[in-house]
């Protein structure tokens, strides 16, 4: 028996390996792995519980591995028009927008998420495995613009709480306030007298929010009041397998997975994130030419007919012929079967398509399908089914 | 030896059940002789690092496996593990109880978990490649001692 835990791989080169501020909650009631050069939770009571407890009623995720950049100055909305896909100058204060660094290609150098805390301070959320290089590619081109970059990510603390019950649980701690706040909007309220950007986002699918708090020490309190007020509805910690198999069901892409540099926005169907208008901005022209003539390869959603867990690397088939691979994989805890993203190419995209997934020698029978995986009106954040504590 | 607990029927590496009865691989399959056939799963070690199994991909009953080579796969909702057979011969037969409830090698490695039933080809000379429960136990308490 060999065990691969592909990209959440059981620790065993602990050198040089960063910890989050919460690392000792982490190590006396989870399994510890290696994420993006971290040593993080994997689950703490297990993968499937953990999963449930967020599309049923509430978890809570230490996401402090996230990278953070604040980028201020005059001109730190026309860098961000410059270097990212989307416009940041119409954005309203307190509003968060996404978007991805590409390079020249069109390829996606990151994919991240800004909040715009001022006229000219915009806060970035990136990908853990990117943030050094995010910063360089920063670095290289804001020559001319009045900006200035600093790197928060192991000053303000991270964590997310989700789940259809996230806000009965953070107006006990933060009151009322918190339950007005707006999809992809973010307020400051205090904790114990520290300041908290408090964002109504998330990577789940369902409702839910991010805390990022100004003051590191804090995070045990803050840890521990989230679990206090949570615990009347039975809220879990939640560690990176549940987080990665959340999102999968919600259809989110992961850098790494759906995005690297050789893939394009357009390609993954994320062109909510890709603004064209009269300014110019790094991949423009590429990213034009694929809205134009159309892209070789699309993102799409797979769900298994027959039996089998669809994992990153396998091949698509139609009819025998590879057609396109599996970015990402596993069991879906909600649905009881095999969910799969990957790329194929146009012409098998079709929802309903019926392929074949080479599953070890093996071809298994799946089907193309929306994203999310989840029937909307049951599950997410715009579920029909009102669920009261 | 500390953190040893001998019964009859099993001895403990840690908390790792090793059973009396059978012979294991170095990667953590188990086989029992049984009226000249051999009933192989995989251990509790196995089970406990894989943590909750929600799939097992079964061999196909008169598919020919050798020794140490994949005959399908044990699966958590993060992990694959290749399950390498601990005998080469003809599957007779498996544990289609397996298809619907995985979690049973969760719960029971050593019994309701078992995973095929192989009529060997070669059984006394690949018999002696395998370990002993204590020689299993030990390799057992060498991986835990790395962690």
């Amino acid at each position: 028996m060999q065990i691969s835990f592909g990209r959440l791989s059981r620790r065993n080169d602990v050198k040089n390996m960063k910890r989050t501020v919460l690392f000792s909650f982490h190590e006396k009631h989870g399994h510890i792995g290696k994420y993006a050069g971290y040593e993080m939770p994997l689950w703490y009571k297990g993968v499937i519980s953990e999963h449930m407890a967020v599309r049923d009623r509430v978890g809570v995720f230490d996401t402090s591995h996230m990278g953070r950049l604040l980028i201020k100055g005059s001109q730190a909305a026309n860098l961000l028009n410059y270097i990212s896909t989307n416009n940041y100058s119409q954005l309203d204060v307190m509003k968060a927008q996404h978007a991805f660094l590409c390079n020249s290609r069109g390829g996606v150098i990151d994919d991240f998420l800004a909040f715009k805390l001022g006229e000219n301070e915009f806060f970035l959320v990136v990908n853990a495995m990117n943030r050094e290089k995010d910063i360089e590619w920063i670095k290289e081109n804001m020559g001319s613009f009045n900006v200035t970059l600093l790197d928060l990510t192991e000053k303000v603390p991270m964590i997310a709480v989700q789940g259809p019950l996230s806000s009965n649980a953070l107006r006990k701690i933060f009151g009322d306030e918190i339950v007005k706040l707006k999809h992809m909007w973010s307020s400051w309220f205090s904790f114990d007298g520290v300041r908290t950007l408090i964002s109504r986002t998330g990577y789940t699918g369902e409702d839910g929010f991010e805390l990022y708090l100004l003051e590191e020490e804090k995070v045990f309190d803050l840890w521990d009041a989230i679990m206090k007020a949570g615990s009347e509805f039975n809220i879990e910690p939640c560690g990176l397998a549940a987080r990665d198999t959340l999102r999968l069901e919600a259809g989110f892409c992961l850098y790494g997975n759906e995005l690297d540099e050789e893939t394009t926005p357009i390609e993954a169907g994320l062109k909510f994130g890709v603004r064209f208008d009269d300014r110019e901005f790094i991949g423009k022209e590429a990213l034009l030419r694929q809205v134009r003539k159309g892209v070789r390869k699309i993102r799409v959603g797979l769900r298994m007919i027959e039996r089998g867990i669809p994992r990153k690397g396998m091949s698509i088939l139609k009819s025998g012929k590879e057609i396109g691979y599996v970015t990402s994989g596993t069991m879906s805890p909600l649905l009881k079967i095999g969910i799969a993203m990957g790329y194929v190419s146009p012409k098998y995209s079709r929802v309903g398509e019926r392929v074949e997934i080479s599953v070890r020698g093996r071809l298994a029978e799946a089907e193309i399908v929306k994203f999310p995986f989840y029937d909307k009106r049951q599950y997410g954040r715009k579920r029909e089914t009102n669920l009261k504590a | 030896m500390s953190g040893e607990n001998i019964s009859e029927r099993s001895i403990m590496a840690d908390e790792y059940e090793v059973r009396m009865d059978l012979l294991y691989t170095e990667e953590h399959e188990w086989v029992k002789v049984e009226d000249g056939n051999a009933r192989v799963g995989v251990t509790d070690y196995a089970q406990k690092s894989l943590h909750e199994i929600v799939y097992v991909e079964l061999p196909k009953e008169g598919m020919e496996v050798k020794q140490m080579k994949p005959m399908g796969t044990v699966e958590s909702i993060k992990a694959v593990s290749e399950v390498y057979s601990p005998i080469s011969g003809r599957v007779i037969k498996i544990n289609g109880r397996l298809r619907e409830s995985p979690e049973l090698v969760n719960e029971s490695p050593y019994d309701e978990g078992w995973i095929a039933l192989i009529e060997p080809s070669n059984l006394n000379e690949e018999l002696k490649r395998l370990l002993t429960p204590k020689q299993y136990a030990n390799l057992l308490r060498k991986i835990i001692e790395k962690k």
